[in-house]
């Protein structure tokens, strides 16, 4: 058994949700009451493989808002994920994702230094935060994207923005290591932590945004941006490929403007249908196939039978984990998103 | 993403500090108290057929009074038992009242589940902000409320078939009852260092919790665990 934990993206969307699964108790409710709620198992559905095997999933709400961390309701924030992984850990599951803003409250709160949630100790191999496999699959886009609108990689500039992050330092071991990038450009706000990695990578220039961005062919925003972002889309090359790696995804309109190609970043294709419930509500093109990498990546480890946190603390992707990430991905059928 | 703010330092000393343990405190030993009385009764008249194991809880229940009373003293502070009885006047008539009509299925949503989960969820929120002393003692009690609570999840379990219905009327009477009192403690309990969304959190996850286990499927409980709070 696998588990997700996710959450719904506004406190309006949870209020519609709530409603249309049929929870009037929930669906009146102001923030207060969410910061109350407790962690819920709404969808069991099975996950059939390329290769025919069928695993068993739960999705674990988590009743985790945006609005709390705007509101500064920092602690109710952090007790959803802790609850929602007791939840899952109680459930009997295996491997749960941590999914949308639950990895990056759990990495940014610390929560590792709390393994006691009521009468139960956190098992953390239980969990995976899916950065693995969400950081082989923005390199895949980046990788068979690039060609498609004409940018030839061994020729490209590739700004990563967000570049001392967990998934962002991934992305750029990959791209220095395994792909032909001419120049790669790191941007992020902690100096020291850049020099650091640009000193494990001895490859790739430390420059500010607005100095990246004219500059880059290929731009991976895998940067958290709770309100956007303010940049002038002018100044960007064109073509220029941007890959919204971050959560939430919101670039889109910031950059809609001819030549400029915005992939959302970190989404997988099933070839088979997913039968589920819960992805209908939560913003995916084709629902029933497309899923978030870190999603995904816990039904990988369960598929392979690799019940251990794949995929935790800061800084420890290796490009062999996304080797072996991305060999699974592609024997069970899943296909990074291209259009 | 905003950081995280300090947790606030507790002055157990300070007179705003006391003022609301002493209200706080009687509860928690009315509380237990009450649970005393209330498996001694379960034991004489409703359930003799687990006599002996119903007068081990109301020991403990006894032993939890004595040290919650400590606490008090280790604090200089004097319980206000008359606020305490009024706070649970309507949830302990309710009870007698169920006693007296021989409904245990009643009897035991209100003492094991309801009356355990609040004292679960209270003492859960408050081991992290008590002064040592009382941590000590509220860590030792809050392992006993779960076996408490898991006495009555299994009678009910067990005869969940026939006892299902009633307990959907009883928590229907007695669930809105416990955000009326978490309600009348939401200062009292913030002076305490306790959050009102994280005490009702708490509750509702370890009720919800004791539901499932019962039998009730994920969809009953959420209703359930919900049930009141609306309004309150
Ligand atoms: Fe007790
Ligand atoms: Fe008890």
């Amino acid at each position: 058994m696998f588990g997700l934990i996710g959450h719904l993206t506004s406190l309006e969307h949870a209020q519609s949700v709530a409603s249309d699964l049929g929870y009037p108790e929930y669906a009146d409710q102001d923030l207060d009451f969410w910061c109350s709620a407790p962690p819920q198992i709404v969808d069991h559905f099975k996950v059939v493989s390329a290769t025919g095997q069928t695993i068993e999933g739960k999705y674990v709400e988590s009743c985790f808002l945006p609005e709390m961390l705007a509101n500064r309701r920092i602690k109710a924030a952090t007790r959803k994920i802790l609850n929602a992984m007791a939840h899952a850990q109680k459930s009997g599951i295996n491997i749960t994702a941590l999914g949308g803003f639950s990895s990056i409250i759990f990495e940014n709160f610390k929560l590792d230094q709390i393994k006691r949630v009521r009468n139960l100790d956190l098992d953390f191999k239980k969990f995976t935060t899916g950065n693995t496999h969400t950081a082989y699959v923005i390199c895949k886009q980046v990788e068979e994207a690039a060609p498609k609108h004409g940018i030839d990689l061994a020729d490209a500039t590739v700004a990563v923005c967000g570049a001392t992050g967990d998934i962002g330092s991934a992305v750029c071991r990959w791209l220095s290591e395994r792909t032909k990038v001419r120049d790669l450009l790191l941007v992020a706000r902690n100096q020291e932590r850049l020099n650091n990695l640009q000193a494990e990578l001895k490859f790739g220039r430390v420059l500010p945004m607005d100095q990246a961005l004219p500059q880059a062919d290929v731009v991976v925003w895998v940067a958290s941006l709770p309100k956007g972002l303010d940049v002038d889309a002018t100044m960007l090359k064109q073509p220029c490929l941007m890959v919204d790696g971050g959560y939430p995804k919101n670039i889109d309109t910031t950059f809609a403007r001819p030549g400029i190609h915005v992939l959302k970043g970190g989404i997988v294709e099933h070839s088979l249908d997913i039968d589920w419930h819960i992805m209908n509500i939560v913003n995916m093109d084709v629902p029933g196939r497309q899923l978030f990498a870190c999603f995904a990546e816990s039904m990988l480890l369960e598929f392979e039978k690799l019940h251990t946190n794949f995929s935790w603390g800061r800084n420890q992707i290796t490009i062999e984990k996304m080797d072996l990430i991305g060999e699974a991905s592609v024997r069970h059928g899943f296909r990074p998103l291209l259009t | 993403m905003p950081t995280l703010e300090a947790s606030p330092v507790m002055d157990f000393q300070s007179e705003t500090y006391k003022d609301a343990y002493s209200r706080i405190n009687a509860i928690v030993i009315e509380g237990e108290f009450e649970a005393n009385d209330n498996y001694k009764s379960l034991a004489e008249h409703l359930m003799s057929d687990h006599k002996d194991e119903l007068i081990k809880l109301a020991k403990m229940e006894n032993r939890h009074m004595k040290g919650f009373q400590a606490c008090g003293k280790n604090l200089s502070v004097t319980p206000d038992m008359p606020f305490a009885k009024d706070f649970f006047s309507q949830l302990h008539g309710n009870f007698q009242t169920a006693l007296a009509e021989g409904n245990v299925v009643t009897c035991l949503l209100i003492q094991s589940l309801i009356i355990e989960t609040f004292a679960i969820a209270a003492y859960n929120i408050y081991i992290p902000v008590a002064d040592d002393f009382a941590r000590k003692i509220t860590e030792g009690v809050v392992k006993d409320e779960y076996l408490h609570l898991n006495f009555g999840e299994e009678w009910l379990k067990a005869n969940f078939e026939t006892a299902k219905a009633e307990l959907e009327e009883a928590n229907r009477a007695n669930l809105p009852l416990v955000w009326k009192m978490l309600n009348e403690v939401e200062k009292d309990a913030a002076v305490l260092g306790m959050e009102k969304d994280a005490l009702v959190e708490d509750f509702m996850i370890t009720y919800g919790e004791a539901l499932a286990n019962i039998g009730f499927t994920s969809r009953e409980v959420m209703k359930l665990s919900a049930q009141g709070l609306a309004s309150a």
